[in-house]
C-alpha cells in the first residue's frame, strides 16, 4: 500500500483509520451495554475487532463527518453580510446596495447560484432562532427576486444561533451575528 | 442503548413474596416540608468483587432519596450493626439498634460478583415493625450497578409513597464536544453520571426528543448541510430520516402513542407545526399562520398542543385543541416567551419567559390561569422539560459564555446542578419512565 500511494493518500488513509477507530469505539460501548446475558462476556479486544469490521463499509460516515465539520465552518464570501434588527427579518435600507451587487452578479452569471444563510444572535431560544434565521434568509431571497433574480438560483438555509461570527455576549457582537451570509456555489 | 430491552435484563426476581407489603402510604409525597423519613443505608455485603461496591451502591440510593426531600439518610458513623451474609438467610436485623439511632427504615444489600457480572439482592425493612417492605434481586453487568441501585430507589420510594420513582430516567441534551465547533447529542443519568455521546457527525445536532418508550431519539442534524430530522434507534445505533417536506425542521414532541411526531417544518420561510406520521409518510399541518410557529409540545392525552407563535408581535405560548380551530394565548408575562413543556398530568405548561432583562421559567395552567414564576437565577434559565412524574424540571442555566444543566422542583423549593462538563450545553429533554 505504501509503495503504491503518495504521502497525501497515506494521510487520507490514516485519517480513515482514525475515524473507523473512533466509530468503532463508539459502537463498542454500545454493544457492550447490550450484552447482559451471563457467560456471554467477551474480552474487549474481541468486541472491538468485531465492531471495526462492521464499520468497514461506512464510507458514508466518513463523508458525513467531513461534511459535518464543513457545516460548522464560516464559508468565505464574495459579498458582505447584510444585517437585521433584533427579532426582525426585514431588509434594511443600508443593505440594499449589497443586495443590488448580489443580484447584478447572478444576472450577469447565468448558471451561478448563491446560498443564503440566515443567522441569529445567541439570545432567545435555539428552536425559535432557527425559524427566525429561516425567515431572514427568505426575506433576503424575496428582495433579490424583486430585483429580477430567478428564485431557483437562491437556495436558503437557517443556522439559527449556531454559527455566531463573534461569540462575545455584547450588543456589538449580537448585531454582527444577526445576518444573512452569501455563499457562491 | 441503556434502555434497550436487552440491557434491562437485570433480571428481576421478587423475593419472599408473602412478606412484601403493598404500597403503604407512610409519606405524603405532596406535603412539602412534612416529616422526613430517617433511613439507614449500611454498607452492602460484597463477595468476589470490588470492595468499593459496598458503599457505592447504598451511596447511589442515598443520593436518589435525598433528591426527593422526603428522606434523611442517617450518617453511617452512627450505625451500631454491621450487615453480614447471615442477614440474608435467617438472622434478623437487630432492629432495636437501628431504632436507637433514629432509623425508621433500613436498606441492606448483598453483592456477588463473578467476572464482569454481578447479582445484587436488596431489601428494605421497616425498623419499627421489623418487616420487609420491599425486596428485589438484580443481575447484570457490574458496570451497570448504578442502574440496579436506581431501580431499587424506585422501589423504596414506591413502598413509602405509592408513587413510582424516576431515579432510573435520563436526560438527553446537545453540547459542543471537547474538540470541534459543532454540537452533538448526549445522554446522562439523572444523578449526573454515565454520560454518553449519541451522535458523532461533527455538524450541529440539536433538540433531542424521546419517544414514549424511550427507545428512540428524534433530533435535528445539519450533517448534510441543511437541518433535517432524524430518528436514532438507541439500541441499534441506527438513524433514519423522518421527513423530507420543507426546509428547516425541528422535532417538538412525539404523540402519546408514539406513532407520529409533532414537528416544526418551514416552507418558503414560514415555520408551522405539522404532525408527521412515523409509520407512513403522511405530513399534516396542525398549526399554521403567517407568523413563526415553533416548538410544539403535546399534552399526555394527545388532544392539545402547546406551541410558540410570534403572531402578536413577539413570541408567546399558545394552546390549541388539535383538530379544532381555536387557539388561545396562555403566556402573559414577558416580551419573549418560548419553549413550552406540557406536564405529564396535563395540568401545567412550563415555559421560558424574558422579564426585566432575564429569562426565567414559569408555569401556567392550560387555560392561561395561575401563571407562576418557578425558577429564576443569576443568569438565564431556559428550555424547561418536565420529569415523567411531573415533580421536577430540567433546564439550562446560561451565564456569560457559560452554560449548565440543572434540575429544580416545580414547587420552586429545591434545585441542583446536573451537568456542566461541556461547552454550550442546552435543549435538555427528560426521558419517560422505562
Amino acid at each position: 500500500m505504501k509503495s503504491s500511494v503518495g504521502g497525501k493518500r497515506v494521510l487520507g488513509a490514516l485519517s480513515v483509520l482514525l475515524l473507523l477507530f473512533a466509530v468503532g469505539c463508539g459502537k463498542k460501548e454500545m454493544v457492550k451495554s447490550t450484552d447482559s446475558a451471563p457467560g456471554m462476556a467477551s474480552p474487549s479486544g474481541e468486541t472491538q475487532e468485531q465492531i471495526v469490521s462492521e464499520t468497514l463499509p461506512s464510507q458514508t460516515a466518513m463523508a458525513e463527518a467531513e461534511a459535518g465539520v464543513a457545516v460548522t465552518m464560516e464559508r468565505p464570501s464574495e459579498f458582505s453580510d447584510i444585517h437585521f434588527d433584533y427579532d426582525k427579518s426585514f431588509v434594511r435600507e443600508d443593505d440594499k446596495l449589497t443586495l443590488r451587487e448580489v443580484a447584478d452578479y447572478l444576472k450577469a452569471n447565468p448558471g451561478a447560484s448563491i446560498l443564503i444563510e440566515g443567522h441569529c444572535d445567541e439570545r432567545g431560544t435555539a428552536e425559535y432562532n432557527i425559524a427566525l434565521g429561516e425567515r431572514r434568509a427568505e426575506s433576503t431571497k424575496s428582495y433579490l427576486v424583486s430585483l429580477g433574480v430567478t428564485p431557483g438560483d437562491l437556495p436558503t438555509v437557517s443556522f439559527g444561533e449556531e454559527k455566531p461570527l463573534d461569540p462575545g455576549p455584547s450588543e456589538a457582537a449580537w448585531a454582527k451575528n444577526r445576518r444573512a451570509h452569501f455563499v457562491l456555489r | 442503548m441503556i434502555r434497550s430491552a436487552g440491557t434491562l435484563i437485570l433480571s428481576l426476581l421478587l423475593l419472599l413474596v408473602p412478606s412484601v407489603s403493598g404500597a403503604v402510604l407512610y409519606i405524603d409525597i405532596n406535603a412539602p416540608g412534612g416529616k422526613r423519613m430517617p433511613i439507614s443505608l449500611p454498607d452492602f455485603v460484597v463477595t468476589g468483587g470490588d470492595a468499593a461496591l459496598a458503599r457505592d451502591l447504598p451511596g447511589v440510593i442515598g443520593g436518589d432519596l435525598a433528591m426527593t426531600s422526603l428522606f434523611d439518610v442517617i450518617p453511617r458513623q452512627a450505625y451500631l450493626e454491621r450487615i453480614v451474609p447471615e442477614h440474608f438467610l435467617a438472622r434478623p436485623l437487630s432492629f432495636p439498634d437501628w431504632k436507637m439511632i433514629g432509623a425508621e427504615a433500613v436498606v441492606i444489600g448483598k453483592v456477588e460478583v463473578r467476572g464482569d457480572q454481578m447479582a445484587v439482592e436488596m431489601r428494605l425493612y421497616d425498623a419499627n415493625l421489623g418487616n420487609m417492605m420491599a425486596g428485589k434481586k438484580f443481575s447484570g453487568p457490574v458496570r451497570r450497578f448504578r442502574k440496579m441501585a436506581h431501580e431499587f430507589s424506585n422501589e423504596v420510594l414506591y413502598a413509602f409513597t405509592g408513587v413510582r420513582g424516576i431515579f432510573d430516567t435520563e436526560i438527553a441534551f446537545s453540547a459542543r464536544p471537547k474538540k470541534g465547533r459543532g454540537k452533538e447529542i448526549y445522554v446522562i443519568g439523572l444523578d449526573g453520571r454515565e454520560l454518553r455521546q449519541v451522535t458523532d457527525n461533527r455538524s450541529f445536532n440539536l433538540f433531542p426528543r424521546w419517544s414514549p418508550d424511550a427507545k428512540l431519539l428524534a433530533y435535528t442534524s445539519y450533517r448534510t448541510g441543511v437541518p433535517q430530522i432524524y430518528m436514532r434507534d438507541l439500541a441499534g445505533g441506527t438513524d433514519r430520516l423522518v421527513v423530507r417536506h420543507g426546509n428547516s425542521k425541528s422535532p417538538g414532541s412525539f404523540s402519546p402513542s408514539g406513532d407520529s411526531l409533532y414537528a416544526t417544518l418551514s416552507v418558503g420561510g414560514n415555520s408551522d407545526i405539522y404532525r408527521v406520521s412515523l409509520t407512513g409518510s403522511a405530513v399534516r399541518k396542525v398549526v399554521g399562520g403567517w407568523g413563526i410557529e415553533v416548538s410544539p409540545s403535546v399534552s399526555s392525552d394527545g388532544k392539545r398542543v402547546a406551541f410558540v407563535s410570534d403572531r402578536s408581535g413577539s413570541p408567546q405560548i399558545y394552546v390549541k385543541d388539535i383538530g379544532s380551530s381555536g387557539e388561545r394565548r396562555v403566556s402573559q408575562a414577558g416580551s419573549y416567551s418560548t419553549s413550552p413543556s406540557w406536564s405529564p398530568a396535563g395540568d401545567l405548561i412550563a415555559f421560558t419567559s424574558l422579564e426585566k432583562g432575564r429569562y426565567a421559567i414559569y408555569t401556567v395552567r392550560p387555560d392561561g390561569s395561575d401563571q407562576r414564576l418557578v425558577i429564576s437565577d443569576d443568569g438565564s434559565c431556559i428550555d424547561p422539560s418536565f420529569s415523567p412524574d411531573g415533580r421536577y424540571l430540567v433546564y439550562t442555566l446560561q451565564k456569560r459564555g457559560y452554560s449548565e444543566l440543572k434540575i429544580g422542583s416545580v414547587d420552586g423549593q429545591w434545585r441542583r446542578g446536573l451537568f456542566r462538563g461541556l461547552q454550550a450545553v442546552g435543549s435538555p429533554s427528560w426521558s419517560p419512565r422505562q
